[in-house]
């Protein structure tokens, strides 16, 4: 492949002003060059960034998104990277549900002192994200489906419980609760792949509903799962006043989105 | 006498020095902060990281750097120093000396242009000697104030009368020849001795082979070799063959608790000899560490946890007895004869790199300064503070903290600079 | 919303950027961008010719937002942000681009590619200069008294410390009189003054001293507010009283831990060093041959830390008991000496002239303390030995304080898992609390000796008088903002927060989030969690943020 033919990723990079920023700017100090993929934004702290704005990035066609922060244990604001790590790595999986290889989404930690380290980094993720080829290319979806999923994954990303359950991880996992237990990483991990896996299913259905009434069989259709499955997340979503039956064909119930 | 005033005089500009600087700005009192070096940082800017945490020390300091420069109530005099002190507690009138740079700081932005032409080669001092610098130079790559300045022992121009190339590719100008080393003379109310350590040099210890073997080297300069800013990129090579240390020694008490030398104990040195060895881990898993201790020191907050994570994870081994002495084997490895203190039995290790943790020493200039200062030393030539007032030396209005009065860590040495700050606060509230 | 006007200064820096990048080229770019009516660049932004035209453009050209491209906000951000505030700009209408840094010096070999990313940093950065909002930063005042907890020599050392330099202080003690452990020790090492001395002296001068108003017999009730205006209920018997004041300094001290059976501590003749320095004040001392054990219930599996202080004790008190006896026969057994620093060393080697044996043991065979000697394996020896004994001292360590967790809730401040009181930072804020106008020293926060506990009151008294001294606390106007009616007060927000600066309270909505100004770091950890979206981090909105995410493609 010639130069002008290869393909350039289109990297975002959100690093955090007291470690991976000063880091990104010791490289520049001591000239280690990198390739130009990756445009910096400059947040305080690595846990300003919500796993929607990621979302949106991907939305908006980014190949790639880099979060960078201090490291464990060394965060200008504490604890700040902890729910960092959480963050992504939620994100990574829902990445992953909707298809997506979660190795776009890039999670490290650089002091202020490893302007080389960055500059390693840089070319590394430039590289990974050049052979995943641009967005969508691992999964054989159309653009426009492509979109939906990505849009489900963000919806999921915004979802009430799932935000809960994000920003409980530490305490959980370190401290007991009430009534004196612990819950183990495995049974958070668990939990956490569980409720993504459920929100991304009921993201999707509604996504896929629009304006329409629709029989759980329609739906099962447009989403390409199993009835069974998408019954389950009808009485939940139903529960959860997100849609609402508004008739009866036959015997099975017609469903609307709730206008929520 | 120039008069009763509220500003105080912080000599040294290391972390105790700026801290002591930054809490007295804080609190409203014009502080003058004399370094000696051409940038703040001191020996804390020299460790790649810092126990109990690994934190790397650069990242925590730098924003002090920053703030201390930035403060409105901060005079930051680099290539500074004290020459003369008279007058009293809320009342000192000092002559500082303020020691050319040959660069303009306003005008200087530390690009680098003129480094790149000058023809000098010497000993990088920061570095310990383990990488060649220019005449002009960046006293480190983060250093604050953040521009260059000129070695008037190396510089060309300077002892020779002859090149002047900087001046020529500086597009800013900033070169300036002209300047002289000028006196300022400043009226403070109290004033704080923040001058830090020296290191001992272990020539001296024969026995120990430094210098005469070149893998056997001191605790700063392997500081040096395992900084990721370091001359080494952080890659932990013997510096005879620049292949990586697999097994790693660690001498303790090399000039301390030692009749001959220093009798008192350097404090820190257990636990910096953990974490370096833990660095070494770090860099490579196959690293293999032997520390050679007489007892261990471990009492702060989080240290005795420290000390056993190094034993369990790091893949250390602490062995109790002195080593007697190192010799080398014709691979250049140095081989170090101990005295196992359970039996009395005398054994050998043959290591790939040894690090000898040299004592932290009262700076070589501390009798000088006492003698500008009218404060008494004690008798290791540390500034003598009373026990029950830690922070007072024996000259009212005269306070010190950090290493310069006793070998201590980054914690108590900045719990001290603020306690410092409040006994100078005192001083000039009166 | 007013006409937004955006003007773009774009720095060569010499040849540092303009030798890499197409200056004219991102000139031309940066006149095409939406918002943008003034475009410039200058070959050193940040010099006074530089300033100025910042300065003379946002009069003449009436800039309502100003872009500057260059090296590194790190470093130059501040410069800017004054240059604009001179021109009368809010200063955080003020957007930096790192062209130089992040860009041309790190592709030099790459002209063109550069030139592109800096032309799309560019346009970030405008995108995000038309919708930052101007922020004032505001003050919020402060009480220039300090409540000091604990009236120890820590707590009597800070007290006067602040009330020398015209501070009120409360100083509030939980026994009927001050002085703390120093009370139960009898002489200090190294210098061997005696305790009751040095608490004596210094209650006189708290006692002389106007400023320091004393509550003996209290205790802590209740802790509400925040830097600067906190309000503290004390109890004393059934009486209640609420002092308001800046700032708070724990200095609560330590215990020690009763060594219940361990090597057979009976009280009489297995004691501790601690009943030895009583016995040893009352001149009571006539053992002949006493045996001392060092890491007692320490350095072990429950307790890991060493407790700093006890090798240092273990050698006062032998010495002292050869002062007062020359033939008695002293041993101490002990695992390290920790006799560091210039001082302990020299004492060290005093206690072994006065001849006091010193026997190294490890943890694996710990010494058996029999009916009336002790057996213990001499690791140096090589042996075990037999060591009769009329008393044997145990050294246990400082443990933290009963009541410590408890005082720790109320403050709304962390300890760690031995109990003690766990600093903003272990090493650059060892005083400091993350929760702003709350410190510590002492051995609250670790065992330590007299001199590194007053050296700390010092420090303390030092970082407490900062926000006293300027009078106010600026709140950085780059803090989280709480929609109230979207909020569901669910508490997420103020689990996260390290600095306490979200608490969810009762309002007529309900339950709601409310962020303390003073207190919010701007770090965003709230806002980017919040279950609900209901957070806003200001100068760092989502809608700036993502005004940011442009793909190349679109942006060139």
């Amino acid at each position: 492949m010639t130069r002008e033919e290869r393909f350039e990723p289109d990297i975002i990079g959100f690093l955090c002003n007291w470690c991976s920023y000063a880091g990104a700017d010791l490289a520049g100090v001591s000239r280690f060059q990198y390739p130009p993929n990756v445009r910096i934004i400059r947040v305080m702290c690595s846990a300003r960034v919500d796993p929607i704005i990621v979302l949106e990035a991907f939305t908006r066609g980014l190949d790639g998104v880099m979060v960078l922060g201090c490291h464990l244990g060394d965060c200008h604001y504490m604890t700040g990277n902890y729910y960092t790590e959480t963050r992504i790595k939620t994100t990574r999986e829902v990445l992953k549900d909707a298809g997506l290889s979660p190795e776009r989404l890039l999670i490290d930690w650089v002091s202020a002192a490893e302007g080389e380290r960055f500059a390693a980094l840089v070319k590394e993720f430039t590289e990974r994200v050049r052979k995943l080829g641009p967005l969508g290319d691992e999964t054989d979806l159309e653009l426009q489906q492509l979109r939906t999923r990505l849009i489900a994954a963000k919806a999921t990303l915004a979802q009430e419980r799932l935000r809960w359950l994000v920003g409980r991880e530490r305490e959980l996992v370190e401290h007991e609760n009430v009534f004196g237990e612990k819950v183990s990483q495995e049974e958070f991990d668990q939990l956490m792949l569980q409720t993504i896996e459920k929100e991304f299913a009921k993201r999707r259905i509604l996504l896929s509903m629009g304006e329409d009434a629709l029989s759980v069989r329609e739906i099962a259709q447009r989403v390409e799962a199993s009835p069974g499955d998408v019954l389950r997340n009808m009485i939940t979503l139903e529960r959860d006043g997100f849609v609402s039956v508004v008739g009866i064909e036959g015997s099975s119930p017609m469903y609307r989105r709730a206008g929520r | 006498m120039a008069g009763k005033s509220e500003a105080v005089l912080v000599i040294g500009g290391g972390i105790a020095g700026i801290q002591a600087a930054l809490d007295l700005g804080d609190m409203g009192i014009k502080v003058h902060l004399v370094e000696k070096k051409p940038a703040i940082g001191g020996r804390m800017a020299q460790l790649d990281k810092t126990f109990p945490t690994n934190d790397c020390s650069i990242c925590i300091l730098a924003p002090k750097l920053a703030d201390c420069f930035r403060h409105p109530n901060i005079a930051l005099h680099t290539l500074s120093e004290v020459k003369e002190v008279t007058g009293q507690i809320g009342d000192f009138l000092v002559r500082l000396r303020r020691n050319a740079r040959f660069v303009d700081e306003e005008k200087c932005v530390n690009c680098g242009d003129c480094a790149a032409k000058c023809p000098v080669k010497v000993p990088d001092e920061f570095d310990m000697g383990l990488r060649r610098r220019e005449a002009i130079y960046p006293y480190y790559l983060q250093g604050v104030p953040s521009v260059m300045a000129i070695d008037r022992e190396h510089c060309l121009y300077l002892t020779r009368d002859v090149c002047r190339i900087c001046e020529r590719f500086c597009t800013r100008e900033a070169i300036d020849f002209e300047q002289k080393d000028t006196d300022v003379m400043v009226n403070v109310g109290a004033i704080i001795i923040a001058t830090g350590f020296d290191l001992y040099d272990p020539s001296g210890i024969l026995q120990y082979g430094y210098k005469r073997y070149r893998n056997v080297i001191t605790s700063l300069e392997y500081e040096r070799l395992i900084c990721a800013s370091g001359p080494t990129g952080g890659h932990l090579v013997r510096p005879s063959d620049n292949k990586p240390a697999e097994k790693i020694a660690f001498v303790q008490c090399v000039g301390s608790r030692d009749f001959k030398n220093n009798r008192y104990c350097s404090s820190v040195c257990c636990m910096h000899a953990t974490k370096e060895a833990m660095l070494a881990y770090e860099h490579d898993p196959r690293v293999k560490s032997y520390i050679f201790y007489m007892d261990l020191r471990a009492a702060g907050k989080g240290f005795q946890e420290y000390i056993a994570r190094g034993e369990r994870d790091y893949n250390i081994s602490y062995i109790r007895g002195r080593a007697a002495k190192i010799t080398e084997d014709h691979d250049e490895n140095p081989i170090v004869w101990y005295e196992e203190a359970e039996s009395s039995k005398t054994n050998k290790i043959a290591v790939e790199l040894a690090v000898l943790a040299t004592s932290l020493m009262p700076r070589s200039d501390a009798v000088d300064l006492s003698e500008i200062l009218g404060v008494e030393l004690d008798e290791y030539n540390f500034f003598k503070t009373d026990p029950l007032s830690p922070l007072d030396t024996t000259r009212p209005g005269i306070f010190a903290c950090g290493c310069c009065r006793e070998p201590t860590d980054i914690p108590e040495s900045v719990a001290q600079a603020s306690g410092a700050a409040a006994r100078a606060a005192e001083a000039v509230s009166r | 919303m007013k006409e937004v006007r955006v003007g773009v200064f774009i720095c060569h820096c010499g040849t540092n950027i303009g030798g890499f990048l197409d200056v004219p080229g991102l000139v031309k770019y940066a006149l095409n961008l939406p918002y943008v009516v003034f475009v410039q660049d200058n070959k050193y932004t940040c010099s006074e010719s530089g300033l100025t035209e910042i300065k003379n453009a946002i009069a003449e050209e009436r800039l309502n937002r100003v872009v500057v491209a260059s090296c590194t906000p790190r470093t130059h951000e501040p410069l800017f942000k004054s240059t604009c505030k001179d021109a009368g700009l809010n200063p955080y209408l003020f957007q930096f681009v790192n062209i130089r840094d992040q860009c041309s010096w790190v592709h030099m070999q790459e002209r063109e590619r550069a030139t592109e990313k800096a032309k799309a940093l560019i346009g970030m950065g405008v995108a995000r200069a038309a919708l930052l909002e101007p922020l004032e930063e505001t003050a919020v005042e402060v009480n220039p008294c300090a409540l000091v907890l604990g009236g120890g020599i820590t707590g009597m050392t800070c007290a006067l410390s602040l009330a020398n330099r015209g501070f009120d202080v409360k100083l509030v003690e939980k026994e009927d009189q001050m002085g703390g452990t120093l009370n139960r020790l009898y002489k200090l090492y190294p210098t061997g003054e005696e305790a009751s001395k040095l608490v004596r002296a210094k209650i006189k001068e708290i006692e002389k001293n106007p400023k320091i108003e004393v509550f003996t017999t209290s205790e802590v009730e209740e802790v509400e507010g925040f830097v600067g205006n906190y309000d503290v209920t004390i109890r004393r018997g059934e009486k209640k009283r609420i002092l308001s004041v800046g700032v708070i300094i724990v200095a609560t001290g330590a215990e020690t831990l009763k060594p219940v059976g361990m090597y057979g501590y009976d009280g009489e003749n297995v004691i501790t060093q601690l009943e030895l320095e009583q016995m040893l004040k009352k001149g009571r001392i006539s053992a002949e041959s006493v045996v001392m054990i060092q890491c007692v219930g320490s350095r072990d599996e429950k307790r890991v830390y060493c407790s700093k202080v006890c090798c240092p004790t273990a050698l006062k008190n032998a010495i002292l008991i050869k002062e007062a006896n020359q033939d008695a026969q002293v041993f101490v057994l002990y695992r390290d000496m920790v006799a560091q620093g210039t001082t302990y060393e020299d004492y060290y080697a005093e206690a072994r002239e006065t001849g006091i044996t010193f026997v190294k043991y490890s943890p694996e065979r710990q010494p058996v303390v029999q009916n009336r000697s002790v057996r213990v394996y001499d690791e140096l020896l090589g042996e075990e030995i037999i060591l009769p004994f009329d008393l044997v001292v145990l050294s246990p360590p400082m443990v933290a304080r009963r009541d410590s967790a408890n005082l720790a809730q109320k403050l709304k401040v962390p300890v760690d898992e031995y109990g003690f009181f766990l600093e903003a930072h272990v090493k650059l804020r060892p005083v400091d609390f993350a929760t702003d106008g709350i410190y510590v020293c002492g051995c609250a926060h670790w065992p330590t000796n007299v001199s590194e506990s007053v050296f700390q009151a010092y420090g303390a008294a030092s970082r407490a008088s900062i926000p006293m001294s300027v009078g106010h606390v600026k709140t950085e106007p780059s803090i989280s903002v709480v929609d109230e009616d979207e909020c569901s007060g669910c508490g997420l927000c103020e689990m996260t927060c390290p600095f306490n600066a979200i608490r969810v309270e009762e309002t007529e909505k309900g339950r709601k989030a409310k962020v303390i100004a003073a207190s919010c770091k701007g770090c965003g950890a709230c806002g980017a969690g919040c279950p609900q979206q209901a957070i806003t981090m200001r100068h760092f909105t989502d809608e700036q943020l993502l005004a940011q995410v442009i793909p190349l493609a679109e942006a060139i």
